[in-house]
Parts: structure tokens; sequence; C-alpha cells
């Protein structure tokens, strides 16, 4: 406002943020006016104004005010110079620019390794030091700086007002006091021969830190006026105190006390294990330095046995043990994560591997057909053995094998005895199991003859249910005769049961969840060999092109009504 | 506001100074005297004085020339054939009474120009007797605090000035204080009524996250450090830093260029080099082009390397305060590339939420790099952070002489750029602030300074005068030999960052 005042009679209109200025070159205007307007626009610099008459800027704003706006107006500043020191040798050339913008978070201390940097003082002592010492024990400039380190780090830490009030230089008996297991090796080592170097320097520079440090506050009255006190910390703004809020911080405070001490726990254990992982393989390196003795005495001697005391043992005595321990627990904890191997746990490891191989190499060709599959998504494959299958042609998928978890009913004897007697039902579970064994292998034989079934909606909305490969099983097993007796007796099976059983008896439930973790484990074993085998048999096919088409059919057993066979490939 | 008078007038008041010839037994802190300066001569205010082999040196002030021009000159260079003026005495009756009676214009002299009353004594350390070391600290620790007569050692200074004929300020303790001890509630008063700040509320003010002092006691102080080595360059410093006061002693101050971790030794230094794995400022990457790169550094999260940042650009920046902690700050750092680092050569802070709309607290360009045009990226940064967080900003004040002249320039060169380019016929004030970034206020006072809103006929008008056009045809062809070096805000990647209340609570 006082910017146009005095302007006397000729008080310009206000101008407001939002009024849109018109724009003209010089040119355009004529510059009657504008000696009227000169001064009276005082605009602040924003400069403190005990500086603001200062000589060079003044030049500068006049420069400007002048009309000059090519300010070459010269604010002086002290020179800078380039430097004699060796650049290159102090800031080697290690930097390479990654391709993404850089992130980082490492602070300086993580940065800088040793905190404390030796002077030339310190050279002189460790050079005489290590005179003195053997040459295979001489201590170098990193082990000289972490003792030197150490001693400072255990003042800090000792004597917190050393800096402010005048404590004495801390005994080399206190010293040893705090070294504790963080403390390197060298550095007990060294620390004696060390000491009273530190200690006179330390008492040369008055007891306070031998690194240059700044000041702060030390809550003393002087610290308000001292140029060389800074970096105060802000007081905390105020905030409402409310009982709430109070429980609030101190369920905080608790909590985040507690997760310090898991922490705290948790790098302890650690650090024990690690200590035991280290003592576990010194007594390794024992235990092989005296066995190659012991071979030696033996060839020495001549001896000619099984050499079983040359290897570890352990392997043999695990099967001996384990089994009767791991059994028990395993089956009332936890589904078993391999039914097929839960029988003879160790001896079947060749068999997982081999196993695992398998389903790697299956896992990559079904990878490898998803990706020709989205390749082709929203195309439709006519070649004659096409990867994607065309949309008529999923429906083939979606039958779904009949899995029948309810079947291998366990033996009436057991159940209806139920006997709360642990140790019989654990040899229930154990027999069950044997026998749903044989089951899966029968099923697992023939993947094709695995019953399945879909659901599909025919003309009319109608809801069917078509079955595949129903009972074939039973077709290769008993002959007909003997399958039609059976043929209503699984049902009624089925049915007692659901009236008779405690759905929720240990055993049945033992059973089940085995059941439930085979048949899942199958089924997928199933599909996925069914899929290899269709591949294979669509390349065979395509192999074939010229041989002409035979599409064998050979579901010719179907009893069921309804049954379709898989469509022939067209 | 009430009328400020500028240190300048104020010392050419009709106040009687009394003037005298000295020699260089009586001349005290506080005279002014004539210094040969370049060959010229010229009125210098007397800091700080110090015994040396050659004699005795003075510390000088150049009466309305900037405090980095401040320094040591031997006694040679004093032209004591001229009249000196006097500090102005301070009576011993009249500071039992409260300095009311003396002419406030005087004190405000003192205050603008020559507060010196924490001068760090370390300078001068072999003339420190007890009582001087003492004098600071209990003076200035009263200092606002009310109603205590100014401690004896006041009248120290003012006997001093009584004695006149016989100062004992020469004999073998160089009398290193000033004569700032007045009531401090006077002071007070007068600084409220001038408009200025007192200390309590100045200290609230920095509390609450500013970075700018306006106190005459917290600058102008004696510089503490003599040279700078930093990569490749010996540098001078400008003003006091509160480097670890043994630092003063040392004749080379070592600064490692990455970390910015400071060494009175060589050794220690190089040893420090040999350990350090810092090849760029500790954050994160926000910007990359052919030439820099900037890097966003949180002062919580690196609280040792802000600090040092601090510190460095305290040499170079009177008005920095570093009475508080750099938590509330985010500093964005602007680094050259080469194969052995990212070096630092400028930076700017920024609060982390600036109740006041600052978008910028301290700004500064590395002496070493300065007069190179990095100054005009970084302000150009900091409006490119201000328009991807969609609000105005300027910068935090009081500007230094060299950050006035760098803001206009921007600031003209900004505004012409629109004006020429965008073909508009009008354009409000508001308009040019949003396509900125820039306050209103800004743009309103930089098109007066440059002479650009006139009031032409009856109405407010924008005139592009004929220089700021030619003005801007050089810069462009300028450009044009040697690249421009602007700031692509397509390379910024960098998303406003946002803190937690809790964080903001515990101020963190």
């Amino acid at each position: 406002m006082t910017r146009y005042a005095g302007l006397g009679r000729t008080r310009p209109k206000k101008l407001t943020p939002k009024a849109p200025i018109p724009i003209y070159r010089e040119h355009q205007i004529d510059d009657l006016e504008e000696e009227i307007q000169n001064g009276l626009q005082q605009v602040e610099t924003g400069v403190e104004k005990a500086e603001e008459s200062e000589y060079h800027l003044q030049v500068a704003i006049n420069a400007v005010a002048s009309g000059r706006v090519v300010n070459e107006a010269h604010i002086p500043t002290p020179e800078t110079v380039l430097s004699n020191l060796q650049y290159d040798e102090l800031y080697p050339p290690v930097f390479s620019q990654p391709a993404t913008y850089i992130r980082f978070s490492s602070t300086v201390e993580d940065c800088c390794g040793c905190p404390y940097n030796m002077t030339d003082e310190d050279d002189v002592f460790l050079k005489i030091m290590n005179e003195k010492r053997d040459p295979a024990d001489r201590c170098t400039e990193d082990q000289f700086e972490e003792v030197m380190n150490f001693f400072e780090e255990t003042v800090r830490l000792k004597q917190p007002y050393a800096a402010v009030g005048s404590a004495p230089v801390l005994s080399f008996a206190e010293m040893q006091e705090s070294m504790d297991a963080t403390v390197e090796d060298y550095v007990r080592r060294l620390a004696k021969d060390v000491y009273d170097h530190w200690k006179t320097r330390r008492l040369n520079n008055g007891n306070q830190s031998l690194l240059p440090s700044l000041k702060f506050e030390t809550g003393a009255e002087t610290d308000d006026t001292d140029p060389y006190v800074c970096f105060r910390r802000r007081e905390v703004r105020q905030v409402r105190k409310t009982r709430g809020r109070d429980a609030q911080s101190a369920d905080k405070l608790r909590r985040l006390r507690k997760e310090l001490e898991d922490a705290r726990q948790l790098v302890a254990l650690v650090r024990q294990r690690e200590l035991a992982r280290k003592e576990m393989l010194a007594t390794e390196r024992i235990l092989f330095l005296q066995r190659a003795e012991v071979k030696d005495m033996k060839r020495k001697l001549n001896i000619k046995d099984d050499d079983e005391d040359l290897i570890n043992q352990k392997p043999k005595k695990k099967p001996i043990e384990a089994p009767p321990m791991q059994r028990p627990a395993a089956a009332q904890l936890r589904m078993p994560p391999k039914p097929g191997a839960q029988a003879a746990e160790d001896l079947q490891l060749l068999e997982d591997v081999q196993a695992e191989k398998e389903n790697e190499i299956i896992r990559d060709i079904k990878a490898n057909i998803a990706k020709h599959m989205k390749w082709n998504e929203g195309y439709v494959d006519f070649t004659r053995a096409p990867l994607s299958p065309s949309p008529e042609r999923t429906v083939d998928i979606s039958f779904r094998p009949a899995i029948t978890t309810q079947l291998p009913t366990p033996p009436s004897s057991d159940s209806s005895e139920n006997t709360p007697d642990l140790a019989l039902d654990m040899s229930g579970t154990v027999s069950y199991r044997d026998k749903l064994d044989e089951h899966a292998l029968i099923m697992s034989e023939d993947a094709n003859k695995m019953p399945s079934f879909r659901r599909r909606i025919g003309r009319g909305g109608r809801l069917l249910i078509d079955r595949r490969n129903f009972a074939s099983r039973c077709r290769v097993e008993l002959d007909p005769w003997k399958a039609d007796r059976f043929k209503y007796d699984q049902e009624d099976s089925d049915e007692d049961l659901d009236y008779e059983m405690d759905q929720y008896d240990i055993s049945l439930m033992q059973n089940r969840a085995i059941m439930l973790a085979k048949a899942r484990d199958q089924a997928h074993a199933q599909a996925q060999a069914a899929q290899v085998r269709r591949l294979q048999a669509e390349q065979a096919a395509l192999n074939n092109l010229n041989s002409g088409q035979t599409s064998g059919q050979t579901m010719g057993s179907n009893p069921g009504p309804g049954a379709i066979a898989p469509t022939p490939e067209t | 506001m009430g009328v400020r008078d500028s240190h300048g007038e104020a010392a050419g008041t009709p106040d009687p100074v009394e003037k005298g010839i000295a020699t260089l037994n009586t001349i005290r802190i506080g005279v002014k005297a004539m210094v040969h300066k370049d060959g010229a001569l010229r009125k210098a205010e007397i800091l700080s004085i110090k015994q040396r082999k050659d004699g005795l040196a003075f510390y000088v002030h150049y009466v309305d020339f900037n405090k980095r021009l401040d320094e040591w000159v031997a006694s040679s260079r004093l032209d004591l054939s001229q009249e000196v003026e006097w500090p102005q005495p301070e009576k011993p009756e009249k500071k039992k009474s409260g300095p009311a009676k003396a002419p406030s214009k005087n004190k405000r002299v003192r205050a603008g120009s020559r507060d010196v009353s924490a001068t760090p004594d370390t300078l001068t350390g072999k003339n420190t007797n007890v009582g001087k070391a003492q004098r600071p600290s209990k003076a200035g620790g009263k200092e606002n605090r009310g109603d205590e007569t100014p401690a004896d050692l006041s009248m120290l200074a003012s006997e001093a000035v009584s004695a006149d004929g016989t100062p004992k300020a020469v004999s073998e303790d160089i009398d290193m204080m000033d004569a700032s001890f007045t009531d401090a509630k006077e002071i007070k008063e007068e600084e409220r009524a001038l408009g200025l700040m007192s200390r309590e509320e100045e200290i609230e003010k920095l509390r609450t996250s500013g970075s700018m002092t306006q106190n005459p006691t917290e600058v102008h102080r004696v510089r503490n450090l003599d040279r700078l080595q930093m990569g490749k360059y010996d540098i001078e410093p400008w003003y006091f830093s509160p480097y670890p006061a043994s630092f003063s002693d040392a004749e080379v101050v070592y600064i490692d260029e990455f970390c910015l971790s400071y060494f009175d030794n060589k050794r220690a230094f190089e040893r420090h080099r040999t350990k350090c794995t810092l090849t760029h400022p500790p954050g994160n990457e926000i910007y990359r082009d052919d030439n820099i790169s900037f890097f966003e550094v949180d002062g919580r999260r690196q609280r040792t390397w802000c600090r040092n940042l601090c510190l460095l650009s305290k040499l170079f920046l009177d008005h920095k305060t570093l009475y508080y902690d750099v938590d509330p700050f985010l500093f964005y750092c602007m680094c050259t590339r080469d194969e052995t680092g990212c070096h630092l050569v400028g930076y700017f802070s920024k609060e982390k939420e600036s109740g006041e709309g600052y978008n910028l607290a301290c700004i500064l360009t590395l002496p070493q790099y300065q007069r190179r045009g990095y100054g005009r990226l970084l302000i150009s940064f900091s409006y490119e952070l201000s328009k991807r967080e969609g609000k105005v900003g300027s910068p935090e004040k009081p500007l230094s002489d060299l950050g006035l002249l760098g803001y206009r320039q921007y600031w003209r060169e900004t505004l012409v750029e629109i004006l020429l380019d965008s073909g508009r016929e009008t354009v409000s004030e508001n308009e040019l602030a949003m396509l900125t970034s820039m306050t209103e206020k800004d743009v309103h006072e930089t098109l007066v300074t440059f002479k650009m809103l006139r009031y032409n006929k009856g109405q407010w008008i924008i005139v592009l005068t004929d220089e700021v056009i030619e003005e801007r045809n050089k810069r462009l062809e300028k450009e044009k030999i040697k690249g421009s070096r602007k700031i692509d805000p397509a390379r910024l990647q960098w998303k406003p960052p946002v803190f937690t209340a809790s964080s903001r609570t515990w101020n963190w």
C-alpha cells in the first residue's frame, strides 16, 4: 500500500493479482509518465537492512535501476585457487555410474571405516613400537587405529562427561574391563602397548576427545551464546497430554522395548549358533587329523578292517533311532509331505531326487506350453497337433479325475473297535497306509484309465455329467462276474461310512488327511503325465502325418451310459 | 513497519563521534580507522587484535563492504596519521540507570554493524587471560535475560574507554572485548520498536525451522579458519563457522570432498581417504542429465553428512544459522560427475514443511564453482520442485547480496521468457505466478524492479523494455555457443516426500 503512496492526485488504481495486464513493447508506449513512476515503487530487497547499503551491492542494484539490465556489476569474493594436493592419489577413480538413478541410504559412519585417523604423532610412535616387536607381530596402521578407537569409544561410554568435567584419564585396568566379545583379538593384544601413547596424547589434549568434535549443548548456561555450540536439538513440539495418549505412548514404548529385546535375543542366539558352529568345525578338523593319523597307523601296522572308524557313523545311526521317535510325531502333528516316502523315509532319497528331476523337466515343458499358449492367445490353431488347443478341444481338459477319497475304507474291525489306545491307532494308520499305497500304485498305473467326469450343459439347458473310464480298472482286475457282484457293494459301504462312523474320529481324520494329500499329489502327477503323454502323442501324430491318420479308440469299454470317449483328433 | 535506517545512514547521524589521533598502543576494538586497501584508504572497524611474531595484527571490517572482505591486516596498513573514530563511550553511571538516555541510534549502529559479543577468543589464544575467557560467556549468557546489571567485565571495557589516553587494553593483554553491554531489556525494547526481533523470538523462530538468522550476534564474528582444502581446490573461507575450536589454529583445514568430514591434520585426512568409500552425496539421485545430478538427502537420516554440509556452507553464508539441528530439512545437492565420483557443486536446503511458504532455505554454490551459472540451475531446480508439488514458493529471507542478484536475474529471465514466448496480449500476475511457481509478490516485485510494470494512461501495463529484450537475445546467443544449461523436468524422478504426522510431532 505504501508502495504507491506519494503519487498524489495521480494515485493509480489498485492492481490486483488476478487483473489481466496488457503487455507492450517499449516502442509502443510513450514514456511521458515514466518520470513520475521512478522512485514510486519501492521494493524490498530481502537483504538484511544493515547490509543493503554495502557498496558492491548498491552498485549492482543501481546498475539495474538505471536501466542497465546487463549487470556485470561484480561482487568480489575471496579467491579460490587450484590446490597442490595430490588429488589423484587421494581420490581414486573408482566411480562407475549405474544406468539407473542412484539410491543410497548408508550413512557417513557406515562408509568411513574406523573413525580414528592416525596423525603424524601416531606415525612416529607406531614406528618405534613396531621396531621393538618381532616382525611377525607388527601392528598395522589399521590395527593401531582400531586400538585407539577402542580407547576413545570406551571413554565415551564410561565418561560421557569427560569433555565437560575434569575426569581423570581412564586407567588401563578399566579399559580391560570393558573388553567384551566384540573386541577383536589384536586389539586385546596391542592395547597394552598402545595405551601409554594414547594416555599421553589424551593428557596433552586436556583429556578431550582426540577426534576433533563439534560442540553440542551441554545444558550449561553458556551454551546459548557460545558460537561453537551448534546443532541443538529442537524441543519436541508440545502435544496435548491426555490419558489415552499417555497410554498409547507407554504402549508404544513397551512394544519397542520388547522388539528390541527380541532382536537382541536373536542376535545373541545367532552369535551362539555361530560360535557352536565354529567349535564344531574345529572339532571336525581335529577328528579329521586324528583319523589321518589312525589311517597312517593302520597302514603301518597293516591292520585291515572295514575302516569304520574312519568315517562318520551318523547316517547309519539315524534310521535306527529316528523312526520310532519321528513317526508318531509326524502322524499326529502334520500332514505327511510325501506320503509315499513315509514308510521308508531314508531309503527313498534317490527316488525323490529322480522325481524331482522329472518334475523339473515336466515343469519346463509345461512352461513352454504355457508360453506357446500365450503367444497364440486369441487365435485358433488349426494345425494338426496344435499346442494351444482350440476352444472346443479344451473341453477335454475339463474332464476332472474322479478322486475317490473315501474309497479305501478303513477295515471295519479297526474303526468299530475305536480303541483310544494311541499305540494301536498308530499301527492302524501305518497299515492303512500300506494298503493305500497299493491302491495308489494301481491307480497311477495308467493315467488314461483314471476314472474322470465332467459337467456340461447340454441342449435346452440340461445339466449332464459325463463319465469316462469308469470302472475300467475293475474290468482289468476282476472278471465281469465279480465286478457285477460288487457293483453295489461300494456304494453301500459309502453309506455305512456316512452313518456309522464318527467323522471326527482321530484315525479317520488321519486317514482322510493322508488320502487327500496322496490323491492331490497323484492327481497332480497324473495330470502332468497325461499332458506329457498327450504332447508326445501329438508329436508322434505329427510325425506320422504321411502314414495317414489312425485315431485309435482305446476306450471301447466304457460301461456307463453317456460316457464319452476322448474326442478323436480331427 | 517502522522506518528502518540503514547502517550507513545511522553512521552519519549528527550524533557526535569522538575523533582523535590514535597510536598503535591506544587502538582498541571498536575503533574505526583508515586502512590501506587495494591502493586506497578505506574506513575500517577493528574487530579483533592479536599479537603476531611480526607485531600486532588487526582484524578489520571495511565499513560498507561485505564481511567476506574482512581480513587481518598488519599494523603497517593502518593509517594513523588521520584521526580515528572512537567507539561510542558508555559511561559507567549511565550503565547503572540503564542507557535509556543514550541516543537509540547509537545502539542500532552497534547492533547493526558490530555486535561481536560472542567473538570467539580462540584466535587470540595466546593473549587470552582468565577474565577474557570468562567474559563472553558470562555477559553473553545474561544477554536478553533481564535486569541484571552488566558484569564487571563490561566495566573493564568502558573504563578503557573513559581512560582514553591511558588505555590498559594494550599492556600485556590486548583487550578483545567489545562494548556491547547495555541493559538487555533496553535493547529488546528498542529492537522491538525498530521491528527487529528479540533474541528469544529469533530462537523461537529458528526452532520452528528457520534457517536464516537476522540476529547480529549470530553473524559477524571473526573468521575462524584461514584456508580450506577441498577436492582440487584451496578455498578461502568467508565467514565464521563453528568447526571445532581447535581448528582455528590450523593452517589448512582439509575437507573430504565426498563425506565432507573435516580434518586439521593432513596425515589424518590422508588416512581417512584410504578408508572412505563415499563417492556421492548419501541420498537418492532424483535428477540426472549430461552434466549434473541432483541428490536428495534427508537431514534426519543423514545427520552427520548434512551437519558437515551445513558447517561447510556456513563458511560462505553469513546469515545461515546452525543454532538448531538439520532434521527438518531436505538437502538437494547438485553434483558434477567424473570417474572419481559425484562432486558437490552446490546445494540448497528446503524445509520438509514450510509454514511460511518457503521453497528454499539456504542456497550455495561452492566458491570454486561460482560464476559458472550453477546458482541459476539451483534456483531453477528449486522452482521445478515447487512445480511438481503444485505450489508457489519463495526463498527464505534474508537473502545475501549474491543471493539477491542471483534470484533477481532468474526471476527476470523467467518472466521475460514467458512474456515474450506466450504471445499473449494480457497476463495477470497470478497467471505468471502459476506458470513459474513464483509467488505473486515475487512476480510483482520483479516487474517493478526492472521497470516493466508501469502505470500508463490510467491503467497498469507490462512493458518489455528494450534492455530486457536485448539482454535476452544476448543470453540466447551465448547459449547457442556454449550450450544451454537447463533443468529438464522430464528427467526429474521425484515425488514430493510425505512425512507422517508422528514424524512431524517428534520432529523426525
